[in-house]
């Protein structure tokens, strides 16, 4: 069977919509940076409020690494158009950084919860956050570094001081440092063959 | 890098009667697809998703803006210009009747 001009012409119409609404959807934004410095970050912070004893080490390293993120991501993505996607992931993360921030802020000058509840906290917190942003995204990748934050808040809670303090910083470089590298790895690939199969380039 | 996105010489509105001649142009529906998807897209953007030039992709940008199919607006950020772009809800009914047209115009040959 023949095709016509016309309907050929209708076709490369149809067929141009669907393209363009895919270039459209596919962003160039790359956040694997940001889980590996805000894992860098947490290690800071843990290591200064432990050795250091400071009260301060947990609100002036998340405020200084808050800032550097806000500058570095308003530089790299001043020129992507914004998604109601990308708006949604951006109002989770900074709704859970909001309220990690206030949290680890209060607990850390107030001195009154155990390492185990602290743990278990932000644990939870950023189980949800990454858990939701994987739904969004329909990313597993993500979702498993949700599984990861989420049985650490767990087994936090069944811990003592000196074995939760070992769950958080495995559960850091797995959840923060192993997997922003996988997806810096996944945002390079993906750019370099303009697909966006996983949530790392997302839709 | 894609293929660039060129007005026809003769569009044929005449004998396509259903189809919306405004969307019709090839560069203007490119336009309105890419902003079906996005919230606001700046000028650059478009330029370099439809790899056409200035004069023309500002050309066919008025032409939706004078339709009421799409919004402009420019403002500073970092002191640097920007020209933003919006689609509208009109320009989205008329994107949408324009699929529906074509759909009806292929009818069975869609999937062919």
């Amino acid at each position: 069977m023949t095709t016509s001009p016309e309907e050929q012409e209708l076709k490369d119409r149809l067929s141009l919509i669907e393209t363009m609404i895919a270039e459209g959807r596919q962003t160039t934004e790359s956040w694997g940076w940001t889980f590996v410095l805000w894992g860098i970050a947490y290690y800071v912070a843990i290591a200064w409020s432990t050795w250091g004893h400071s009260n301060f080490a947990w609100p002036v390293t998340m405020i200084g690494t808050g800032i550097l993120t806000g500058v570095v991501a308003s530089r790299m993505t001043n020129r992507q158009p914004e998604t109601t996607i990308g708006r949604a992931i951006s109002a989770i993360w900074i709704g859970v950084g909001t309220s990690l921030f206030i949290f680890c802020l209060s607990a850390s000058i107030a001195g009154r919860i155990d390492l185990q509840t602290f743990v278990a906290a932000v644990a939870a917190m950023l189980g949800a956050a990454n858990a939701i942003s994987s739904i969004i995204l329909k990313w597993k990748g993500q979702f498993a570094c949700a599984l990861v934050w989420w049985a650490s808040a767990a087994a936090s809670c069944f811990s003592t001081s000196s074995q939760s303090s070992i769950i958080f910083l495995v559960a850091i470089f797995f959840g923060q440092i192993v997997f922003g590298v996988y997806m810096m790895f996944s945002e390079a690939r993906e750019r370099k063959t303009q697909t966006g199969n996983s949530g790392a380039a997302h839709a | 890098m894609p293929e660039p996105i060129t007005e026809p010489t003769a569009e044929s509105p005449a004998e396509l009667p259903e189809l919306n001649p405004i969307i019709h142009g090839k560069l203007r529906l490119a336009l309105l697809s890419l902003l079906s998807t996005v919230e606001e897209a700046e000028f650059t953007w478009l330029r370099a998703k439809t790899n056409s030039t200035d004069g023309n992709l500002g050309a066919q940008l008025l032409k939706l803006e004078e339709a009421g199919y799409v919004a402009m607006e420019k403002k500073f950020v970092m002191r640097k210009p920007q020209t933003l772009y919006r689609m509208t809800e009109s320009g989205r009914q008329a994107l949408t009747d324009y699929v529906q047209a074509l759909k009806q115009l292929l009818g069975s040959a869609i999937n062919a």
